[in-house]
């Protein structure tokens, strides 16, 4: 009833929150990229146990950003965060060419959800700072997201410390956000 | 707790949808392998082509060039196929469509088939389960107790690990801060040598000042010893000096001495002279003098001769008055003879003679007396004139004498005079020298005294230059020495400081190093209590030690106990067999079924071969067209697959039938078969053989795999066993319900709904993990870390939960009762009551019956 109402009032107001998910392994970067989003700084972080979760306005859209913490042992709790979900950015490590088909398995699960069928995936491979880093395509390659079907995604090189490739990726999000709507 | 068989769920609920996939990879790999046949064919034509090679080619070309001829009619042909393959393919879906519609028939009534025979199997499985419930539940019993036990065990450990880990960091604490006093130690002691240094540095200053300063000091020496030797040589001088004046002074009182002896020969020339005139005084009154004399001498012998004829005429009176005298005293005496005889007249006449002869001696006394006095008048008187002449005499000698003595005298004294001028003369001469002499000395001294005086000078003013010099240079050393005594002061100062910095530091190192020590003795003091904890906490250990053996020795009659479990599951397993003995009774009754399938599968098979023969067109046309084709013919071999899989079913069916009829029949139809055995017979035999060892082996694999998964589950029991004991059990019994209930769901629910889906929590626990190969096994070692890392996820769940807004909170409900085990009940309650906050109306859900906080959790689970 309540869940209606303010479903009706929301979309009369059309400032629905996006729900964004920022999935990837520990130590990728999910927490630095949310408050590179949110604050435009590089801030110190530590491994997150649990989430964190911010409001992200960009282009007049509202998203709730959540940063669900990476390590093996919690990675079993995204599941529980998955529905209602419009988009996925997915944080990899291009330097972490180790952990790469770990990576792809967490990511493969993740998008057989039956919750995430429709959500719009974005992959950032992340650290391009970094010498030995992986160009996009590798990391494409190496995540089999070229195999992806029935799926929206787009894979952007990102440095969330130097601040670069953030806003292309952000800008195709909100582009295909709003082009899905 | 149970995240590992959770994950393993997830993981095999991840991997089940993945198998969806599979047939999509098998058709490609379908794909491949007929690329490769059709290659195959290609190299089998190169093989035999091989043998004659250039003839070939030849031929070969003669074909390329028929064959390119033949292409374009191909081409032409191409299209006429194209035509006939729409066509086709239009004929193909309707056959298509009539065969699922068919194959979804026997689906259906295969399924019907199958439902019923799960009932019947579910029912037995029931009655199974119960009797494995009853087991399960006293075994629960002695779980509980034993997880009790054990829970009480993990504590102590726990309490154990704690104290070490206190202990540990105890210890670190203590090496950080040994480590930081050794570090403060080390740098005063580098500071204490580089002050070391420096003092060394500065003692080689001053060395080097020193060294310095005695050679100045020597030079100083050395100018001493100049000016010693100055005033030595100065000394000389006015040694020389006084001599030469001493030697003046001498001549002077020579010269002085002279001047006396002229002056006192001077005083000596006037007395003689004087003596001269008063000799010459003397001789004239001398001469007077015996004038005078020899007048008195004249006059008195004038006197002495009248006293001479007086005394001559008295003397001729006295004589007379004595011869008268003497006639009388003659005449008398005659008288005196004549009267003596007369004696009157005698005496009277001797009288009167005594009378006349006194009378004569009277008168002759008196003419003695007379004669003396003048006798003695003229003695003396010739004395006087004896004497006055000797007088005369000896002044006459005396004149002589002295007119000799004054000749003498005046000679000597002439000659002394003349002795004495000459001496005066030469004395004079002498005085002149000596006084030329003196002048010349006076003038040698004058000389030398200015030579003196410029050496002097001289020596002086190279003296004073030196002096200057030496005073410059002392000005200049004392100034250096000022200066490095100042320095040395400064230095002395700052060493002073240095040291009295040096001694600060020192005791404040000594403070620290007191302060260390007293932290160090505290420490110590810690230690040794933590020692005595250690000793405390070892005997408790040790206690634990003997209460973990106790558990080891409980352990291993739980192990035995689990032995006899797995004894019992063994008979289970047995009852299994039986059961599945049981089962093949039922097959038999199923073999009906089976053999309506047998009429379904000939159906199925003329299908097939229809299918085939449409497969073999569709093949032919394939090869024709492979690149336009491809996606016709991934298609059909699906079908092909399906078929064949429907065959190799059927097949399978068949030969269990028939094993399973050759089985329960062999003794009977033995005799039979053995009367009627012929070579067809023999040939089915020996596929019967192969077809049973083909099933044995099977058997052995599922035996094997069954194996696998029964260690697997021991496994991961023990874990259990080891983390939470009551959770397992309640798994164990889910995992056996969920394995049946999901076959079973999951043919009904192939798209669920998002509300009617399944919880995350259900889903996880139903999908059953030990089917799956790829279990991952945790280590021992990770339990605590995960444990602590799902607490606090579970903490920061919570916590975000109660604090974030409500449209936040509401998608954490999800992962809070995954968290938490919610059962469904309760998940939605807690969305009720979120979505009635969120409303501006509505009526506050009441909490249903079944959720009641003290039984909702077993409530849930039963």
């Amino acid at each position: 009833m309540g869940g209606f109402f303010s479903s009706l009032f929301s979309g009369l107001f059309g400032t629905r929150e996006m729900r964004i998910l920022i999935l990837g392994l520990d130590g990728a970067g999910k927490t630095t990229i949310l408050y590179r989003l949110q604050v435009g700084e590089v801030v110190t972080t530590i491994p997150t146990i649990g989430f964190n979760v911010e409001t992200v306005t960009y282009k007049n859209l509202k998203f709730q950003v959540w940063d669900l913490g990476g390590q093996t042992s919690i990675r079993p709790y995204w599941r529980c965060y998955y529905s209602n979900t419009d988009a996925v950015i997915y944080v990899v490590d291009s330097s972490d060419r180790d952990r790469m088909g770990i990576s792809k398995s967490e990511l493969v699960a993740m998008l057989e959800e039956e919750e995430l069928k429709k959500a719009i995936l974005v992959v950032f491979a992340n650290k391009q700072d970094m010498e030995q880093a992986m160009t996009p395509t590798e990391v494409a390659n190496a995540l089999g997201l070229p195999a992806l079907k029935d799926r929206k995604w787009q894979i952007f090189k990102t440095s969330a410390t130097k601040g670069t490739g953030l806003d292309e990726a952000m800008e195709w999000l909100v582009e295909s956000l709003k082009s899905r709507q | 707790m149970f995240a590992k068989l959770k994950k393993k769920l997830a993981e095999e609920a991840a991997t089940a949808p993945r198998s969806g996939r599979i047939p999509r990879s098998m058709s490609k790999e379908s794909i491949t392998s007929v690329g490769a046949d059709s290659g195959d064919d290609f190299a089998s034509d190169g093989s035999s082509s091989r043998d004659d090679f250039s003839s070939q080619i030849q031929r070969r070309n003669d074909q390329i060039r028929k064959l390119e001829a033949k292409l374009s009619d191909y081409a032409e042909q191409l299209r006429l196929m194209q035509k006939t393959k729409e066509k086709l393919e239009i004929a193909l879906e309707k056959y298509q469509d009539s065969s699922m519609r068919k194959l979804q028939d026997q689906n259906e009534s295969f399924q019907t088939n199958r439902a019923k025979m799960a009932e019947a199997m579910s029912l037995a499985l029931e009655k199974k389960d119960q009797e494995w419930m009853e087991k399960l539940a006293s075994l629960e019993q002695e779980k509980l107790s034993l997880t009790s036990r054990l829970d009480e065990m993990t504590e102590q450990s726990l309490s154990l690990f704690q104290k070490r880990d206190d202990l540990d960091e105890l210890e670190g604490f203590q090496q950080q801060e040994l480590a930081k006093v050794k570090h403060m130690l080390l740098r005063r002691e580098e500071q204490l040598n580089q002050r070391e240094k420096e003092l060394k540095l500065r003692g080689e200053e001053l060395n080097t000042a020193r060294l310095t300063l005695g050679k100045t000091q020597d030079k100083l020496y050395e100018l001493g010893e100049e000016h010693e030797e100055i005033c030595r040589t100065n000394s000389q001088l006015q040694a020389q000096r006084d001599e030469l004046l001493s030697e003046k002074e001498e001549a002077e009182r020579r010269v002085v001495d002279l001047e006396r002896r002229e002056q006192e020969l001077q005083q000596l020339i006037q007395q003689v002279s004087e003596d001269f005139q008063k000799a010459q005084s003397n001789a004239e009154a001398l001469e007077k003098s015996m004038e005078h004399l020899q007048s008195e001498h004249n006059k008195l012998k004038l006197q002495h001769e009248q006293h001479k004829n007086k005394v001559a005429v008295t003397e001729e009176e006295r004589e007379r008055i004595l011869s008268d005298l003497q006639e009388k005293a003659a005449s008398l005496e005659r008288r005196l003879e004549a009267n003596f005889s007369q004696d009157e007249h005698l005496q009277e006449l001797l009288k009167e003679k005594s009378s006349l002869e006194q009378r004569l001696e009277e008168a002759r006394g008196e003419l003695l007396q007379e004669k003396t006095s003048h006798t003695t008048a003229v003695s003396s008187l010739e004395a006087q004139v004896s004497r006055q002449n000797a007088s005369i005499i000896d002044l006459q000698t005396l004149v002589k004498h002295k007119d000799d003595s004054s000749k003498a005298y005046r000679e000597r004294t002439d000659a002394q005079i003349s002795d004495l001028e000459q001496r005066l003369a030469d004395c004079a001469e002498k005085m002149k020298s000596l006084q030329q002499q003196l002048k010349d000395s006076q003038m040698h001294t004058d000389k030398l005294q200015m030579e003196w005086s410029e050496e002097r000078e001289r020596l002086q003013q190279q003296v004073s230059t030196q002096r200057q010099r030496g005073l410059e240079k002392t000005a200049r050393l004392e100034e250096e020495l000022l200066a490095v005594q100042r320095d040395r002061e400064t230095e002395a100062n700052k060493y002073q400081d240095n040291l009295r910095l040096l001694e600060e530091e020192k005791n404040s190192l000594l403070r620290s190093k007191g302060e260390t020590d007293s932290t160090v003795e505290s420490l110590t003091a810690e230690l040794e209590q933590s020692r005595a904890e250690m000793s405390s906490r070892q005997t408790v250990s040790v206690e634990i030690a003997k209460a973990l053996e106790e558990t080891r020795k409980q352990r291993e009659e739980l192990q035995q106990q689990v032995s006899k479990m797995t004894e019992s599951l063994v008979k289970a397993e047995q009852e299994v067999s039986r059961l599945s003995q049981d089962l093949g009774v039922k097959e038999e009754e199923v073999n009906a079924l089976k053999e309506e399938l047998q009429a379904a599968r000939s159906s199925l098979s003329s299908l097939q071969a229809e299918c085939e023969s449409r497969r073999l067109e569709a093949e032919e046309k394939e090869r024709e067209h492979n690149s336009q084709l491809t996606s016709l013919q991934q298609e059909v071999l699906r079908q092909t697959q399906q078929l064949s899989s429907y065959q190799s079913r059927v097949s399978d069916l068949e030969s269990e039938v028939l094993s399973l009829t050759a089985h329960s029949h062999a003794d009977e139809c033995e005799g039979e078969q053995n009367g009627t055995v012929t070579v067809s017979d023999l040939d089915q035999l020996q596929k019967v053989n192969k077809d049973l060892e083909q099933q044995l082996a099977e058997k052995n694999k599922t035996i094997k795999q069954l194996q696998q998964r029964l260690a697997e589950l021991k496994r991961t029991l023990q874990k259990e066993l080891k983390l939470k004991p009551d959770p397992d059990s309640e798994m164990k019994e889910r995992l056996q319900d969920g394995r049946q209930e999901r076959s079973a769901e999951k043919t009904v629910l192939e798209t669920p709904m998002p509300t009617a889906a399944p919880s995350p929590a259900l889903g996880l626990s139903q999908t059953p993990g030990p089917i799956t190969p790829n279990t991952t096994v945790t280590n021992s070692s990770d339990i605590t870390d995960t444990r602590e890392i799902n607490f606090e996820y579970l903490k920061h769940v919570v916590l975000k939960f109660m604090s974030s807004r409500e449209a936040e909170a509401f998608q954490l409900i999800r992962a809070v009762s995954v968290l938490l085990h919610f059962s469904k009940e309760e998940e939605d309650m807690l969305k009720q009551t979120l979505e009635y906050k969120m409303s501006w109306f509505g009526s506050k859900p009441s909490p249903k019956g079944i959720i009641r906080p003290s039984i909702s959790g077993t409530s849930s689970w039963s």
